[in-house]
């Protein structure tokens, strides 16, 4: 699906406003709290029903107003499309789509694909491994959605084991403790299983992508079970060594819920020991080779928000990253301080928008879009 | 809350207890019933007091019963070396609508679920594990919910059979049903094709 637009109304800095999206790069530039990276968020806002930046959505209403309201416009082989998400705070979201309402915008199999670059995302690569598995889930669930299901699936019959283990403490019995590790061995091998297969096709594109952004001492991506099994009943096994100890603890140890997606250059985790110019390098080839392969997969490539991005990369890095931008055929948003940091900016393949003084500059202000 | 008379607060108490009905349902519903006649109101409490006193469990398999015994137990055409463990009676339901099952059931009365403390003992496991004693029932169907709590408790079952009747094949329901939903909003062609592809545990 191709993002058309995105007006805004009462949203950030922003009282009205609309910018156009082109078909491939598009490039948001503006002086330092001009609204770019609030213009980055309305997009996110506006196909999701949440923030990207922040976990208290009251901040994306404009200051004095009561409602904010993001309305994205978007096509694919059907025809036009469109997602609105009206917000005021204390009252429950209204969102739509293509005019009718629903619930949950991420719930739907047709919306745009959404993968962000934020200076905070660098967590991803620097933090705990509980942020990894997450994201390699949901990489996961956008690659095949009917997959989702079985992290749920695993997620819930842990807590009835880990629920199992605590009452046992207490004096209740085990008989149906059997059935419970049965139960969570067969969830864990499928979504063991699942995970596998997503990383390996990530590994060969994050090989491909992340020596043209300048990680050239063997960049590795790889996903790093904690257990060995390879069947339910290796599973079981392995639960059964660690019984008494998880008796004692009262929850399960082992399994899939302590799984890594692990960073490496040089032989060397990124995460312990990249420097933060190398994290940002390794999260940026991370998203890019997710989008690769999700568009081997899925019809379009998910709509990538890279912001502030440039100033941080050398001269030679900008220029691959916007090659790689330009030539894998999804739409990606950039935003920046300085055109020149911008390689190719001339080109017409790249739709440039201004922003400024809370209003978008150029293309002309066109905010018909929005009631 | 506390303005009311002991008699109504007593009536909206015991209305709140109701699965779905919040505390202003409740309110809501003992003001109808105030405003209404006499005699609807009566007629409501004379329905429950009489659902109480004639509806029970089937002795035999724990499906509702008006007497000591369901319809389904009571009926001697039904195939007694074939039973169809379920979790709720309403189950029962939605598998005699398909008309694939000739057997009988056993109805467990819920689910294993250690989240909300219940064990196998909450169950009527044991006394399913009783009609198998004597040899005559040639095949146990699973038909728990497709859900987390209804396969473990199928794989519960099924372990435990395998110990005490081994000679008895276990089979469960093939898939088909939406993963995760439960038995009761399956429609009667999924249900019925799920009975006639049942695979063995
Ligand atoms: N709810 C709000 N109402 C009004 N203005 C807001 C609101 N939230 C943030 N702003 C303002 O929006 C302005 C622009 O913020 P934004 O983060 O988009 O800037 P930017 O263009 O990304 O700048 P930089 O280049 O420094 O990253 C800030 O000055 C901020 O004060
Ligand atoms: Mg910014
Ligand atoms: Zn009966």
């Amino acid at each position: 699906m191709r993002v058309l637009s995105v007006s805004v109304r009462d949203f950030r800095c922003y009282e009205a406003a609309a910018a156009p999206l082109g078909g491939g790069l598009t490039v948001i530039w503006g002086p330092n709290g001009a609204g770019k990276t609030n213009l980055l968020e309305a997009l996110y806002f506006g196909c999701t029903g949440r923030s990207c930046r922040t976990v208290n959505d009251r901040e994306v209403v404009r200051f004095g107003s009561r409602t904010a309201r993001v309305v994205v416009a978007a096509e694919d082989e059907v025809g036009p499309h469109e997602f609105t998400v009206g917000f005021t705070p204390g009252e429950p979201k209204r969102m739509t789509h293509d005019g009718a309402p629903v619930e949950r915008l991420v719930d739907l199999s047709s919306r745009p694909l959404m993968s962000v670059f934020l200076p905070e995302r660098l967590d991803l690569v620097r933090g705990v491994p509980a942020l990894r598995r997450a994201h390699l889930d949901q990489y996961l669930a956008a690659l095949w959605p009917a997959r989702a299901a079985n992290r749920s699936t695993y997620a819930q019959t842990l807590a009835q084991r880990n629920a199992l283990l605590a009452r046992v403490d207490h004096g209740g019995s085990r008989a149906s403790l059997a059935a419970w590790d049965e139960r969570l061995a067969a969830a864990a091998i499928a979504l063991m299983a699942d995970r596998a297969q997503a990383s390996s096709e990530l590994a060969a594109a994050f090989a491909e992508i992340a020596p043209s952004l300048g990680l050239e001492a063997d960049p590795e991506v790889f996903y790093r079970p904690r257990s060995q099994a390879s069947s339910i009943e290796e599973f079981q096994a392995e639960l059964r060594e660690r019984l008494s100890s998880d008796l004692e603890r009262g929850f399960t140890e082992h399994g899939p819920h302590r799984d890594d997606l692990v960073l490496r250059h040089a032989g060397r985790q990124l995460r312990t020991y990249g420097s933060q110019g190398q994290q940002r390098l390794g999260l940026l080839a991370l998203l890019l080779a997710e989008r690769r392969v999700i568009s081997r997969y899925r019809a379009a490539a998910p709509l990538i928000l890279l912001d502030d991005v440039m100033s941080e990369l050398d001269r030679e890095r900008r220029q691959a990253l916007v090659q790689l931008l330009l030539n894998d055929g999804g739409q990606a948003v950039i935003t920046t301080t300085d055109q020149e940091h911008v390689p190719l900016i001339e080109s017409p393949e790249i739709a440039l928008v201004g922003v400024g003084g809370g209003s978008v500059l150029s293309p002309q202000t066109a905010t018909a879009g929005v009631q | 809350m506390n303005t009311y008379a002991p008699a109504l607060q007593r009536l909206i108490a015991e209305l709140s207890k109701l699965p779905g009905v919040g505390g202003r349902t409740a309110q809501r519903l003992a003001f109808h019933l105030l405003r209404a006649s006499e005699e609807d109101a009566l007629a409501l409490a004379d329905a429950i007091r009489e659902v109480k006193s004639r509806i029970g469990f089937c002795e035999i398999c724990f499906n509702l019963a008006e007497g000591p015994r369901c319809r389904i137990c009571a009926d001697e055409r039904r195939e007694g070396d074939v039973i169809c463990v379920v979790e709720e009676p309403v189950d029962v339901i939605s598998i005699e609508r398909t008309h694939e099952f000739r057997g009988r059931y056993h109805v467990l009365g819920g689910a294993l679920s250690p989240i909300d403390g219940i064990d196998p003992e909450d169950l009527r496991i044991e006394q399913l594990y009783a009609r198998l004693r004597d040899g005559e029932v040639r095949e146990v169907v699973i038909a728990t919910n497709p859900t987390t709590t209804g396969e473990a408790t199928a794989l519960h079952i099924a372990a435990g059979i395998r110990q005490l009747a081994p000679a008895t094949a276990v089979t469960r329901l093939a898939s088909g049903l939406p993963v995760g939903s439960d038995l009761e909003y399956a429609d009667e062609l999924t249900l019925g094709r799920a009975f006639s592809g049942r695979r063995a545990l």
